[in-house]
């Protein structure tokens, strides 16, 4: 048996503490910003249509193959291959948010069905395309720097700055341009956004396009990072459903605080029990449920109990 | 003969007025004497199979469908029994008729400790944080490989039955018996309250009734049923293992109930005897397997989005405005109380 | 109701737009159509033998299995066949799709359908122990049938069931990977060469060595030994990282060995984790060098699905292009990059297993399911993995003289053997038995390794 307190890790001296930590803070930034991405995505379609997208990290995934194929297969300049990858995917979930979401948006779990379907879907396309080999994308600069001993690749760095971007462009959208705050309103009480007349069905698909926006980013970025294979989807919902209700469902701050915690709190827990790593989502998921209990709308979440 | 006269009377009158009750007679009766038409152990296995899912996602319909309480990680419940069914009858050596009993029971336990701390948690908050159960379960079954047998299971279980065809008409009366006894449940003053408390649960507090305590007994229920027949399918198969607790497991229970049609519980199971089969079935397209049957949920959802069973009933039948009884579309008159039906 | 079809008519039709696209243009020839079975014309057979091979078809493990034994098939079906008694019986292969790795338990339903609707003589493969556990339990004890295992290493699905309840168990063999434990030994053994390196190389007395293991349990008692054995090899042990098997990013328990002064990374890992590890231990020039199991760098893809950073990984390996581990190996390995364009792996010795079932058949004279087994029992075959014999648990037989398995490393972008060069299997009794095949290389240390160390 593997007894857990065996496996602690004891730093030796206060430089040694000092490195974890810095090492603790730049990796929970860094994957607490991917996190971020793909959880504010599916945060605001939740807010603005109430689907519980769970196709939403499939297209994270869709986007990762889409920039394995132009840019590994097809050789394509990089600078081609993202925003024609990211683009593709997104014109992909626009379509399929109208073919087969909106019109079904009434029956809610079978939204929640369909959107299960769609990740099936894609992943056995993927499947039959590319096989189930694991595969890797190129870095768009390979290396790494090291400040301080921490060794950071080049491609975390410009992942850390897109992701920074693509959230303040965000940010600009739902605060300061009138589809911002019809996204926002809808968020807020959908029946009366649309007594005000708007067209909260627009509203939904453009916040869609925002959402898996926003996934995409995320997949052509961190696809030199993971290793694609047809099931990658899976795990990363996982952890977006655990922050999306940590932080809140609905509420964007919620979404990146969240993110950040659960990023830290793995990263931690692999220097501190590195016998343990595996653990890091099992012990991430009862923290978040510990918080939940004390907090049971969540860090920043809106009580919804009088929606009906 | 008076006996008989009887019984042919209610079936006339009970049966045979909705094309509905005639489908789902017929379906019990097939089912009962298919191994008069087909011996065949590979047709018997996946029908056993889907007998047993049909528990499993029909308790999932009553946690979840009935109360509201949408849940992720029902793969939870499934697993726990799966897993205490599996280690009591290994180094325990008890028999089937004990352990998937103390199997259901562990489910309950758990049921009950898992909705304690979610008692709080309300919407949609509740459902997607069952989802953390069943993965740090798997963080446990890992920590201790050399009692729970790791990414390995624990093998080496007693049959469900010596042969195949018994093994059959346990999972056949187990579903058939156990799915009646939660629709009867739904049909009660219970099922009565768990409605309400899916509709507006603000209405039923405020009308003095304890919801917590029904919530709980909603988990403790539903964990109680999944449970059964997650001990059910690891004497099937002779193994517990990880894939039980495995989100995908968790998902398959919420498509089968969702694809049959929610709240009907008899949903369920038509979603777990479509679905499955069909499954099986697409085995002879390979690799094109998973994406015709994902296509296949995704069609049928998008032209039926209630359900099948749901969207099916409401094609054969009409219900009268007046006394709410159910009748064929082709009837001009209500049944009970002869008033129009247009 | 017309309006509403429309639109998911043309998604589908965008779907099968892109499907058909990209479906159709060749992707660097790696999906090679393995070529039909074709009967030999003139050659008429008496009979046919049924193998049902199973696996998950999808991934590459089961291609690999697939291809073995068909090349064997064909091989077989070319020469005549196989001599039952005075007759002359074909090898018709029946592919079964398992999807074992996705749905483990699903499977057992699988390789069911098809003993029922085709009724196999014999089965092989098998790829993940969760699946083939269940579906050997049927096999042997409901079907009565042979099943080789072609794939899963676990001690448990033939050690404590074949030699416990032989009547039971008897049908059950395994021709290739060697059993977990044994796989051990020899990583064991490929670690002491690469701690000779490091000490010569660097000038490091007492090499540190950190272990980086999947989370399994197939590996736990390994990781529970490990500690202990190092000291024996002059080693000294820093710590233990247990990432999940399917991590993909493993970037923070990299750092987590750079932080304990490891000069080694003795790895165990199966899963897919280990794509991951080789290109972040590359890319961020972790200064210490893999060593152990990678079962992902035994492929031709781990070099493009790393990026090219996974070179200098070092792991055990069933095959290797340049090592003669007998004269069978070489011309193997060749023709089978020829037919299907990738280096086989361990589970592409379906072809052994094709080929001890066809000898053991002869010999009995007849395909019964007891005399076969009889047969097999004595295998004597020399194939391109070595020369397998099986033990009291129908499993193969690993040490000097019979499968050894081989240690690879990447140099360079080649996958090139590095075990054993120069392994005195008994220095103390046998000090003139030294084992090294042909065309074995040294093993070189990784140059940002080298340099990092040597400031």
């Amino acid at each position: 048996m593997r007894g857990l307190p065996g496996l602690i890790h004891h730093p030796g001296n206060r430089r040694e503490e000092l490195a974890m930590l810095s090492d603790i803070l730049v990796y929970g930034l860094m994957n607490g910003a991917v996190y971020a991405m793909l959880a504010i995505g599916f945060s605001l379609i939740f807010g603005a249509a109430r689907i519980i997208n769970l196709a939403h990290t499939a297209f994270f995934m869709l986007a990762a193959y889409a920039i394995f194929y132009f840019g590994s297969e097809l050789a394509i300049n990089p600078f081609i291959a993202i925003p024609l990858s990211i683009i593709l995917v997104v014109l992909v979930g626009v379509v399929v948010y109208y073919v087969f979401m909106e019109p079904i948006r009434e029956h809610e779990t079978a939204v929640l069905i369909v959107t299960v379907a769609v990740a099936l879907v894609f992943q056995e396309l993927i499947l039959i395309i590319f096989g189930g080999h694991y595969r890797g994308v190129s870095s768009i600069v390979a290396g790494y720097i090291s400040p301080y001993g921490i060794r950071i690749s080049y491609q975390y760095l410009l992942t850390l700055g897109v992701v920074s971007l693509s959230l303040f462009i965000v940010w600009l959208i739902l605060m300061k341009t009138r589809l911002g705050i019809a996204i926002r309103s809808s968020a807020q009480d959908r029946e009366i956004a649309n007594l005000m007349g708007m067209n909260v069905a627009k509203i939904a698909a453009a916040t869609m396009a925002i959402s898996v926006g926003l996934a995409a980013v995320a997949g052509v970025m961190v696809a030199p990072l993971y290793t694609l294979e047809p099931h990658m989807w899976l795990n990363p919902l996982v952890l977006v459903l655990a922050i999306v209700i940590l932080g809140g469902l609905g509420s964007i701050k919620g979404s990146f605080i969240g993110a950040l915690i659960l990023a830290f709190i793995e990263v931690t827990v692999v220097f501190l029990i590195p016998g343990g790593a595996f653990l890091k989502v099992a012990i991430a998921l009862a923290i978040m449920l510990t918080i939940l209990i004390i907090r049971p709308e969540g860090l920043f979440g809106v009580y919804m109990e009088g929606e009906r | 003969m008076a006996v008989i006269r009887m019984a042919f009377r209610y079936v006339r009158n009970e049966i045979f007025v909705l094309p509905t009750r005639v489908i789902a007679v017929l379906f019990v009766i097939l089912l009962i004497l298919l191994p008069l038409l087909t011996q065949d152990m590979y047709i018997l296995r996946i029908l056993a199979i889907a007998a047993i899912f049909s528990i499993y996602a029909a308790s999932w319909d009553l946690l979840s469908g009935f109360v509201g309480q949408v849940s992720f990680g029902h793969a939870l419940f499934f697993g726990v029994a799966a897993y205490t069914t599996a280690l009591l009858n290994l180094r325990l050596g008890l028999s089937p008729v004990i352990t998937i009993p103390l199997g259901a029971f562990a489910a309950v336990l758990v049921g009950l400790l898992v909705g304690i701390p979610c008692l709080r948690l309300k919407g949609p908050y509740l459902g997607l944080a069952t989802l953390a159960f069943p993965i740090m379960l798997m963080g446990i079954i890992f920590v201790f490989p050399g009692f729970f047998g790791g990414e390995l299971g624990i093998s080496g279980i007693t049959r469900l039955a010596s042969s195949r065809l018994t093994e059959y008409y346990i999972a056949v009366v187990c579903m058939l018996v156990l799915c009646f006894i939660m629709w009867k449940i739904t049909d009660s003053k219970i099922g009565i309250i768990f409605h309400a408390i899916r509709e507006d649960e603000i209405a039923v507090r405020a009308s003095g009734i304890n919801t917590i305590k029904y919530k709980l007994l909603a988990f403790c229920l539903s964990g109680f049923f999944a449970g059964l027949a997650g001990g059910l399918y690891t004497h099937f198969l002779r193994i517990a293992g990880p894939s039980m607790l495995a989100v995908l497991m968790s998902f398959q229970a919420i498509i089968w109930a969702i694809f049959g049609g929610i709240v009907t519980i008899y949903g369920a199971v038509v979603g777990v005897f479509i679905l499955y089969p069909t499954l099986e079935i697409l085995r002879a397209t390979a690799e094109y397997r998973m994406l015709i049957f994902a296509l296949i949920v995704l069609l049928v959802l998008r032209v039926m989005p209630q359900g099948i069973t749901t969207f099916t009933r409401d094609k054969l039948e009409r219900e009268c405005p007046r006394c709410k009884v159910r009748n064929t579309v082709t009837r001009k008159n209500c049944r009970v109380c002869s008033s129009d039906m247009r | 109701m017309k309006s509403k079809l429309f639109p998911f008519l043309v998604l589908l039709m965008i779907l099968f737009l892109i499907g058909g696209i990209v479906g159709c243009t060749p992707t660097d020839g790696e999906d090679v159509v393995p070529p039909e079975e074709e009967e030999e014309e003139g050659v008429e057979f008496d009979g046919e033998i049924k193998i049902a091979v199973t696996g998950p078809m999808t991934n590459i493990q089961g291609e690999m299995m697939w291809w073995g034994a068909l090349m064997a098939a064909d091989e077989i079906n070319a020469a005549g066949g196989v001599a039952v008694g005075d007759e002359m019986y074909s090898v018709r292969l029946i592919q079964v799709e398992t999807d074992e790795i996705m749905d483990p338990l699903g499977a057992v339903s699988a390789v069911e359908n098809v003993i029922v609707s085709e009724d196999p003589d014999f089965l092989i493969g098998g790829f993940r122990t969760e699946a083939v556990t269940p579906y050997t339990d049927l096999i042997a004890r409901d079907y009565n049938k042979i099943f080789i295992i072609c794939g899963a290493a676990t001690n448990e699905l033939l050690h404590g069931r074949v030699d416990v309840d032989y009547d039971a168990w008897k049908y059950l063999f395994r021709v290739t990977p060697i059993r977990s434990t044994d796989l051990v030994t020899v990583t064991i053994l490929m670690l002491n060469d690469v701690a000779m390196a490091v000490r010569e190389e660097l000038g490091i007395a007492a090499p540190k060595v950190a272990i980086l293991a999947e989370a399994l349990e197939w590996n736990e008692a390994l990781v529970q030994m490990a500690p202990q054995i190092f000291p024996t090899l002059g080693l000294e042990f820093v710590g233990t990282f247990r990432p999940s098997a399917t991590a993909s990013d493993v970037t923070t328990e990299l750092r987590g060995i750079e932080a304990t002064g490891a000069h080694i990374i003795y790895t165990i890992m199966s899963g897919p984790v280990g794509i991951p590890f080789g290109k972040q231990w590359g890319e961020l020039e972790i200064p210490a060098c893999p060593v152990g199991i990678n079962v992902e760098a035994q492929k031709s893809g781990y070099y493009p699905a790393t990026d090219g950073f996974g070179d200098y990984d070092c792991t055990l390996n069933t095959f290797a292009q340049n090592a003669a581990i007998t004269e069978h190996t070489i011309p193997f390995i060749s023709k089978f990059v020829d037919l299907y364009g990738q280096l086989p792996n361990y589970n592409a010795d379906t072809y052994s297993a094709v080929y001890i079932l066809k000898e053991a058949v002869e010999r009995a004279g007849t395909i019964d399911t007891d005399s076969v087994i009889a047969e097999l029992e004595v295998t004597d075959y020399t194939g391109a993995a070595g020369r397998v014999v099986f033990d009291e648990a129908h499993d193969v037989i690993w040490g000097p003289g019979y499968v050894t398995a081989v240690g690879i490393q990447w140099q360079d972008g080649e996958l090139v053997a590095a075990w054993p060069l120069e392994w005195k299997p008994d220095a103390q009794n046998a000090p003139d038995l030294v084992i090294g095949y042909e065309g074995v290389v040294p093993y070189q240390i990784p140059p940002h390794v080298l340099e990092q160390w040597r400031e």
